[in-house]
């Protein structure tokens, strides 16, 4: 594929610019909601899809950039863009932590198990840490502004949340592309022989994690300004089971997918809300069937469909 | 470089027009009214929804004898799971795209109050049954609290124990929600301002299945009552546990679990006599007395899904009903041709206004946006018989 | 500090102990089989327990009948599972299967909350509720019952396993399944077999806690994670090992529950596997599941 099949892509946010001149603020928060799970979907896929692993503490970071940003700005009256990269860092300290166990050679359903705890045990910090997060009443987060400019309404949030979910596509492009990307590839196929190779697998496994869980703590950024409350309930098991949706409708390891399942996930529910009661059902019947008939995401529909979306490991 | 390209573009197309705030006769036609009835259809929290189905059969009654001053009330659902993000989106749809009057029911505090800044912000009214008091004082316009908060019903929990004489020491059993904390917060206010002693404090999750270690710190404690800030299951098993250690406790439940089906979850309710109290919204027993009438209309008018699968409707769609009973007296005071305004003056002029369901009369003002106050409490008397209780030991005479 | 009160404790503690040593047991049998961990398996005791509900109450039968038929029926579920929607993708990446599994469970959690989700089902009770006093120890029924049927499933089981042949089938499987395959054992039966003896496990046991607990569909979520800290704490993989975390677990609740703060009592779940691996990521009798380079 050539370059400038690559450079159509940037198309695509230019093309979403005049659309909020179209929505009333239910589609765009609807909108914003899927916009901000990109990075989400993207983080989580980067250590499940890319590098193989079971970390399941996902959430955990969600949670912890969200609280993070709100916890500033309630408490210390920071702006908005000033909470934004220690939102991140703050992922990325939660995602190094949990990738202590995968560096003690933790794997597969113990590792799972692992980091789900530690996502869960998360919660009941910011259920129990009443001081700083409001407890389980949660806690409103101040409105968020940009370099002065007041981000007071969805549409306005949009393009805040657009600039920075282009800047971490194109990053993690980047990443994936770079010889980070091959080595993840190559530690996910086989990591003893990985290792035989010369790879520092530790090393790059940390900045595997460390770097999902910076991307989906920028994403917790965004949640909260955009729900404008955080309370633990919204970092449970449903929402974990929500981001798996998204990685796995979308597909496994591609980027593509992290950001079609993100649209996919955030949209479809929006349909159900006439038929209260089936989501659970719904949502749990969508993952079986895309296991078993989808294994690897839309994204590999699209990948068949056309050579440009197929996902590469070099820089061209 | 490429980045920057996009990112210049989006900087340069954003700061546009904002949200209007929405008119004061959203929601109104010639002929209809549209309410939004919003509460956790699904998920965990959905053994509320009686409160959401309460209203909502009240409405189709008054529909079918006319409407009010002309206007039938057309409601759409939206769920919320009892999840703030997801009832963000659901009040958005609902104002924004269904274009609502008001939002009515929504059980859930943590989404009522996340949702009340968009609420005030664009003017939609809201009448519903969530229990934290912070909703609707100090008052907000158009956000009433037509039923009993968790300052009403702590005290009432509260008082009730300490009506017994000699009773100082006070235990707590709780979740740790905000729907727990509405209880048990006020009732301790109470109970410090009365003298009273918290001598524990016990911590209950949701799905808990066992509660030795609270049952005996309760014990051990010397603690003469329970405030039980707990929802149904984890109520039971509290006092399961209460009852296989013979703890000598009354112990007062919250209004997230249904009196009636606590009882029959203990076939032997010895234990339960004159122990287990919850507070007591309503001024006759349910079904019986002047509320046989909601008995039927909610039988009548509700569908087999929305009532309960076994048995008569419960405690919950009679506390939902009075945010409807409310809301159509307001309209009818408020005239043919009603607006946002009109409707909300209507509503701060009902004083001593009767839903005919609640122990205590509506009475609402500009500056008080929660219509009632006093509650009985209702028990098991010595003889095993349900029984609406005024105070301690003062019963009302036709539930004996 | 009340030191009277541990025996109390500790007799509490080992009877939700045996709860959960089903519990980690059931879960252990599907893991020692097909190394898959059934994130599912809480939601499935979940349908065990609202299945004897519909038997029992629903269609009127005698609590054994009852308890015998969902037994059966979750017995068919767990086979269903594993030979339909496990076996076609077993050769794909775990978080397939995992994700599978889990995708399994919240679908039952699903369908158990649309058609009871609105209210909540009283425990039945089959036997009359007395207590026992032992000096200061409370003991009721249900304690005896659970600690007695749990006791002797386990006895059953050990029969089955060191005496029968087909235990030693089992066994052998359990521990080699290219050499079951070579003798002639049809592995992949055996596969979906074992998730079905699995699930019939955990479906008693969640019969037993129809018997003491309110059901609401959300018991499968918090039941999977006291199975996953016992199997944890006892040694993942360990069938022994599974019976005496479940234990451990149990009364670690309760000491930490009463002494320390209920607070707790909700995490314990989650610190346990933490702590295990922290300190000792064997557990109590397992192996070590670690990738070493």
């Amino acid at each position: 594929m050539s370059r400038v099949t690559r450079r159509l892509f940037w198309l695509i946010p230019l093309v979403l610019v005049p659309v909020p001149l179209l929505l009333n603020p239910y589609q765009q928060y609807v909108v914003n909601t899927a916009l901000l799970y990109v990075p989400v979907g993207i983080g989580f896929n980067l250590v499940v899809g890319n590098l193989g692993l079971l970390a399941f503490s996902n959430v955990a970071y969600f949670g912890l950039g969200a609280y993070t940003s709100g916890v500033l700005m309630a408490h210390l009256g920071l702006p908005w863009w000033l909470t934004v990269i220690p939102a991140g860092m703050v992922g990325g300290v939660a995602g190094s932590i949990a990738s202590i166990p995968a560096l003690r050679g933790v794997r597969l359903f113990y590792l799972a198990i692992m980091t789900l705890a530690f996502g869960e045990l998360m919660r009941w910090t910011y259920i129990r840490w009443e001081v700083l997060t409001g407890g389980s009443m949660g806690m409103a987060v101040p409105t968020a502004s940009l370099f002065g400019w007041s981000l007071d309404t969805d549409r306005r949030r949009f393009y805040a949340f657009l600039a920075i979910v282009v800047l971490i596509v194109a990053t993690t492009d980047r990443l994936l592309r770079s010889r980070f990307g091959r080595a993840f590839l190559a530690i996910k196929d086989n990591e003893i022989a990985a290792a035989a190779m010369g790879i520092p697998t530790d090393r790059y496994i940390v900045l595997a994690f460390a770097w999902g869980g910076a991307v989906v703590g920028l994403g917790g950024a965004m949640f909260a300004i955009s729900v404008g409350h955080l309370s633990p309930i919204s970092f449970d098991l449903t929402e974990l089971i929500r981001q798996f949706a998204i990685i796995m409708v979308g597909g496994l390891g591609s980027l593509t997918g992290g950001i079609i399942g993100a649209v996919i996930i955030t949209a479809a529910p929006q349909v159900f809300t006439s038929f209260p009661g089936f989501d659970e059902l719904v949502f749990g019947l969508l993952i079986v069937l895309v296991i078993l008939f989808l294994p690897r995401g839309l994204a590999s529909l699209l990948a068949r469909a056309h050579p440009a979306f197929v996902d590469r490991y070099y820089r061209d | 470089m490429r980045i920057t390209q996009a990112i210049i573009a989006v900087v340069a197309m954003a700061g546009l027009a904002t949200a209007a705030r929405a008119d004061s006769t959203q929601g109104i036609t010639a002929s209809t009214i549209m309410i939004g009835n919003m509460g956790p259809f699904s998920g965990p929290q959905s053994t509320f929804t009686p409160l959401n189905y309460g209203p909502e059969a009240y409405f189709r009654y008054i529909n079918e004898q006319g409407g009010v001053n002309g206007h039938k009330f057309v409601t759409v659902f939206a769920d919320d799971s009892c999840n703030e993000a997801k009832g963000i989106a659901a009040a958005k749809k609902l104002i924004y795209e269904d274009k609502v009057f008001m939002i009515m029911a929504n059980p859930c505090s943590g989404v009522a109050m996340a949702i009340k800044p968009m609420l005030v912000q664009e003017g939609v009214p809201w009448i519903g049954a969530s229990a934290n008091p912070k909703i609707s004082r100090p008052a907000s316009p158009g956000i009433f609290h037509s039923t009993y908060t968790g300052i009403e019903s702590g005290r009432a929990m509260a008082s009730f124990a300490m009506g017994k004489p000699g009773t100082t020491k006070i235990a707590l059993a709780m979740h740790s929600d905000d729907w727990a904390h509405g209880y048990c917060d006020n009732a301790t206010d109470y109970i410090k301002g009365h003298n009273g002693e918290i001598v524990a404090t016990t911590a209950l999750e949701h799905g808990a299945t066992d509660g030795t270690a609270q049952a005996l710190q309760i014990k051990a404690s010397g603690a003469q009552a329970v405030m039980a800030c707990l929802y149904q299951p984890e109520l039971i098993v509290l006092l399961r546990e209460l009852q296989k250690y013979q703890v000598d406790v009354i112990v007062l439940g919250a209004l997230g679990a249904d009196f009636d089906q606590v009882i029959q979850a203990f076939p032997n309710h010895d234990y339960l006599k004159q122990r287990f109290f919850q507070p007591y919204q309503f001024k006759a027993k349910i079904g019986t007395g002047p509320l046989k009438k909601f008995h039927d209309i909610f039988v009548k008018y509700l569908t087999k899904d929305e009532l309960p699968k076994v048995g008569e409707p419960t405690n919950f769609y009679y506390f939902g009903v009075p945010a409807a009973i409310v809301t159509v007296e307001a309209f009818r005071r408020a005239g043919p041709n009603p607006t946002r305004e009109s409707w909300e003056k209507a509503m701060e002029s009902l004083k001593d206004f009767d839903t005919g369901v609640l122990a205590d009369s509506e009475t609402f003002g500009p500056d008080k946006h929660v219509g009632v106050e006093k509650m009985y409490a209702v028990g098991l008397s010595a003889q095993g018989q349900e029984t609406v209780y005024k105070a301690w030991g003062d019963a009302l005479p036709d539930t004996e | 500090m009340m030191l009277s009160l541990l025996p109390q404790l500790l007799v509490s503690g080992i009877s939700s102990g045996m709860l959960y040593a089903l519990i980690a047991l059931s879960m252990t049998v599907v893991y020692r089989a097909t190394t898959v961990v059934n994130f599912g398996h809480g939601d499935m005791v979940a349908a065990g327990a609202y299945a004897v509900f519909v038997f029992g109450l629903g269609f009127g039968f005698p609590f054994l009948v009852a308890m015998a038929l969902a037994i059966a029926v979750l017995f068919l579920a767990g086979f269903a599972t594993q030979r339909f929607l496990m076996q076609p993708i077993v050769a794909g990446p775990h978080l397939s299967l995992a994700m599978m599994a889990l995708a399994v469970g919240y679908t039952i959690r699903g369908a158990l909350r649309l058609e009871w989700g609105t209210e909540t089902l009283n425990p039945s009770r089959p036997y009359p509720q007395d207590i026992y006093m032992f000096g200061n120890v409370v003991i009721t029924t249900d304690d005896v019952v659970i600690c007695g049927f749990v006791l002797l499933l386990l006895a059953a089981l050990f029969l089955l396993l060191q005496m029968t042949p087909l235990g030693k089938v089992i066994q052998a499987t359990f521990q080699s399944q290219r050499g079951a395959a070579l003798v002639g054992i049809n592995v992949p039966m055996f596969h979906a077999l074992m998730w079905g003896g699995g699930a019939a496990l955990g479906a008693i046991g969640g019969v037993m806690l129809s018997m003491i607990t309110p059901l609401t569909p959300d018991l499968g979520q918090w039941t999977l994670v006291q199975g996953f800290a016992a199997m944890t704490l006892g040694g993942f993989g360990s069938l022994g090992g599974a019976v005496a975390g479940g234990i451990l677990l149990g009364i670690t609740e309760k000491l930490l529950g009463f002494y320390a703060n209920t607070v707790f009592i909700e995490i314990t779940g989650y610190l346990v596997p933490i702590l295990v691996l922290l300190l000792r990521p064997q557990g109590l009798f397992g192996r070590r599941a670690i990738v070493r380079v």
